[in-house]
This record gives C-alpha cells, sequence and structure tokens, in this order.
C-alpha cells in the first residue's frame, strides 16, 4: 500500500530557538526543518527570530541571513536569486515554490519551511533530485531529426516559436525544472518512481510540440502508458504551485488529446 | 521484474523500468464516455424511483417490462458497472503498490462487476420476458 504516515525516525521534533541578537520593530520567526545524515537524530524544526530591518525582503534573503549570521550549518540550494535558476525550490508556508520569488510579508504569522514534499532529503532543505532529472532523462529531452543537418539553423515561424515559449513568456519552455509542481502532486507522491510528474511532462509536452523535432509519434508512443502519463487525474497542485506561472496540467492535457487523435 | 537490494542500478534504468506499456488512451477515453453518457441514464434512473414510489410489486414489474424501460435499465446498468470498473481500477492503481496484489485485486474486481452486471441484466430481461404483455 502506499504510506500514510512517516516512519518513527522521520517524525519531526521540537528543535533548538535561535532569538535575534538584535530586537527591533520588525521581528519574524522562521521555523526551518533540520535533518543531518551524519548523526542519528531524528529530523527538527529549528526556531530562528529574525529582524526583518536586518535582512532583504525574500524568504531566501532571511535563510541566507540565517546561514551568515546565526548557524552557518543551515544547508539549502540557492544560485541566482531572481527565480530563473530554480535551485532554491522549497515548501514555504505550506506551499511549494522558489524562496527567492516569495516575499516575507506574504507569510502571515511564524514562516514554516520544509525541503519539497516527498523526496528523499539530502540534508536539510536539499531534497535528492536524482529520480526526477533521470526521469527527465527518459524523455530525451533534445531535439530529434532526420532530416540531413541545415547548414545553418533550423527555421522556425513566429507561430511556432510562440508555441514553445506562449505569448505572455508562459509556455512550456519557461519551465526552469524547479519541480515546485512535481512534488505537489500527490499521484506523483504515491507513484513518483513511474508517474513522470507534471515537470517532466510538460517538458515532454515541448519537444512534442516543437515544429522542428521530427519524433513527435515516437514521444508519444513512449508517454502512452497507464503510469507515465495517465496517473495525472487533473488535480492541478501543479499548476497552482509553478511560481513561473506555467501551466502543466493544461501540457498534460493537451498530451491526453493528441493521443486520442493519434487513434484517428 | 523485481530488483534485490543488493543490485547496482542506475537512476535512468530505474525509472525506464521495464518501457511504455503502450496503453491507457482507451481506458481514459472510456472513462470520460461513461461518465458523459451517464448524465442522462442517471437522470432517468432517479426520475423513474421518485415516479414509481409506493408501486406494487405487480406495477413495478410492469413497468420495468416494457421494451423502453427494459433497454434503459440494462444500458444504465451496463454503462454505471463499466465505469465503475474503471475507476476503482484508477484507485487501485494509484494506491497499491505490491505488482502480486495489485493484479489479483485488478483481475477480481473486474470479475465481480461482469458477474454484477450479468445478474442484474439476466434478472431485468427475466422480468422482462415473463411479465411483459
Amino acid at each position: 500500500m502506499a504510506q500514510f504516515t512517516l516512519p518513527k525516525n522521520s517524525k519531526v521534533q521540537k528543535g533548538n530557538h535561535f532569538p535575534a541578537e538584535n530586537q527591533g520593530e520588525n521581528m519574524k520567526n522562521f521555523k526551518l526543518y533540520r535533518w543531518s545524515p551524519d548523526d542519528e537524530d531524528n529530523p527538527r524544526y529549528d526556531d530562528f527570530e529574525i529582524n526583518l530591518d536586518e535582512c532583504g525582503p525574500m524568504v531566501l534573503d532571511a535563510i541566507i541571513h540565517v546561514k551568515d549570521k546565526v548557524d552557518s550549518t543551515l544547508t539549502f540550494r540557492r544560485s541566482c536569486r531572481e527565480g530563473i535558476c530554480g535551485s532554491c525550490a522549497m515548501n514555504i508556508d505550506g506551499r511549494n515554490t522558489l524562496a527567492c520569488l516569495k516575499p516575507i510579508n506574504e507569510v502571515k504569522g511564524d514562516v514554516k519551511i520544509t525541503p519539497l514534499p516527498h523526496l528523499p532529503v539530502v540534508k536539510d532543505l536539499v531534497p535528492d533530485l536524482s529520480v526526477p532529472y533521470a526521469q527527465l532523462a527518459s524523455i530525451q529531452p533534445w531535439m530529434k531529426t532526420e532530416t540531413e543537418a541545415p547548414t545553418r539553423e533550423r527555421l522556425q515561424s513566429p507561430e511556432d516559436a510562440e508555441k514553445l515559449n506562449g505569448s505572455d513568456g508562459k509556455g512550456p519552455a519557461g519551465c526552469i525544472l524547479c519541480f515546485c509542481c512535481s512534488t505537489s502532486c500527490p499521484s506523483y507522491w504515491w507513484n513518483g518512481d513511474k508517474f513522470l510528474g507534471p515537470a517532466i511532462l510538460l517538458n515532454a509536452w515541448r519537444w512534442i510540440i516543437d515544429s522542428r523535432d521530427e519524433a513527435t509519434g515516437e514521444r508519444l508512443d513512449e508517454l502512452e502508458d497507464p503510469f507515465k502519463l495517465y496517473r495525472c487525474h487533473t488535480i492541478m497542485n501543479c499548476t497552482n504551485s509553478c511560481p513561473k506561472d506555467l501551466n502543466p496540467a493544461k501540457a498534460i492535457a493537451e498530451v491526453k488529446k493528441l493521443m486520442v487523435q493519434k487513434q484517428g | 521484474m523485481k530488483q534485490n537490494n543488493h543490485s547496482i542500478i542506475s537512476d535512468v534504468k530505474k525509472v525506464k523500468g521495464l518501457g511504455s506499456a503502450h496503453h491507457g488512451n482507451g481506458h481514459w477515453m472510456a472513462q470520460r464516455i461513461t461518465a458523459i453518457a451517464s448524465i442522462p441514464l442517471v437522470l432517468w434512473a432517479v426520475y423513474s424511483v421518485f415516479n414509481l414510489q409506493g408501486v406494487s410489486y405487480l406495477e413495478f414489474t410492469a413497468w420495468l417490462a416494457s421494451p423502453l424501460n427494459a433497454i434503459l435499465a440494462i444500458l444504465f446498468v451496463l454503462n454505471t458497472f463499466y465505469h465503475a470498473s474503471l475507476g476503482t481500477q484508477v484507485i487501485v492503481e494509484d494506491y497499491i503498490a505490491n505488482f502480486v496484489f495489485r493484479k489479483i485485486k485488478l483481475i477480481a474486481q473486474k470479475l465481480f462487476f461482469i458477474a454484477l452486471g450479468v445478474a442484474v441484466i439476466f434478472s431485468i430481461l427475466k422480468i422482462a420476458f415473463t411479465m411483459g404483455i
């Protein structure tokens, strides 16, 4: 059966409290999930009190503040700090999003942060993404052609390019692979080893509708599977959680429509 | 194919598994078609149950024996049980991870719905052919 409760050694316990060094008018409590593979301890929530006047406006600013000033052992991924690299995806206030795009003042009360749900944890807020990455490799996210390579770029009409980029920049090519969507999907929680999940299906769709790609049929063949594609039950958590405002649920629906069309 | 705990396999091999089953579209379509078909059929069923309140056994069987009602009743049963079979299959696939248990459950419930459907249709036909005018 699917596992609905945490094993004993994964139950989250109360952790340490770190009061702010300088008290001020804008104080905020951050409850951060902590777990280290180096000891036998259960995961815990550490409480960090932060003077918001001493750090930037985004959640990422706050956890960088913790790492710099309070506890340097706090572990998380981050890189671009402007929502384009997808590294700082985590669950903030019960919702998967990018820490760098999430304003602290949007969170009422304590800011509770955990790693992306339902993935093995490497340490603290860092999830193990090796399975989603392998799933991405399995859909062969590169251009496949039979026509002899031209001596210049492969041309694409502006209309066809717009299918990838979207008229508002929110087409499937806008995916930054942060996996906020896949890890918010209950179907992916229960069957993440076999269901490809919204992020990968969105990327599969991105290659299926690429006017230059010549492997459309093979791509659809590979996706037609009760688990790879049809575990999607249109729950729509993916579209709700996408920090880039993309629409993976619609992409999956479009793939299913093409499957119908393929049958004639 | 079950990997034992000592196999050293790559993540890509793990997620590719046995490859695509190349089906799923038929199930998906059938689920939607039966869902839409159930709208008029369920409305008819509810309307009929409402109208048949308090009738005697003979009045009821006479009602069911009319060709239109018998045909609609059989369509209602076929559509409902087929839709239920498809739906419960999805639930089992979602939540039962163990392959052997899942397969036995899927086969058993399919047989259950077939048996139930045949029994109900036989009953309708029996009434239709014996109680009719």
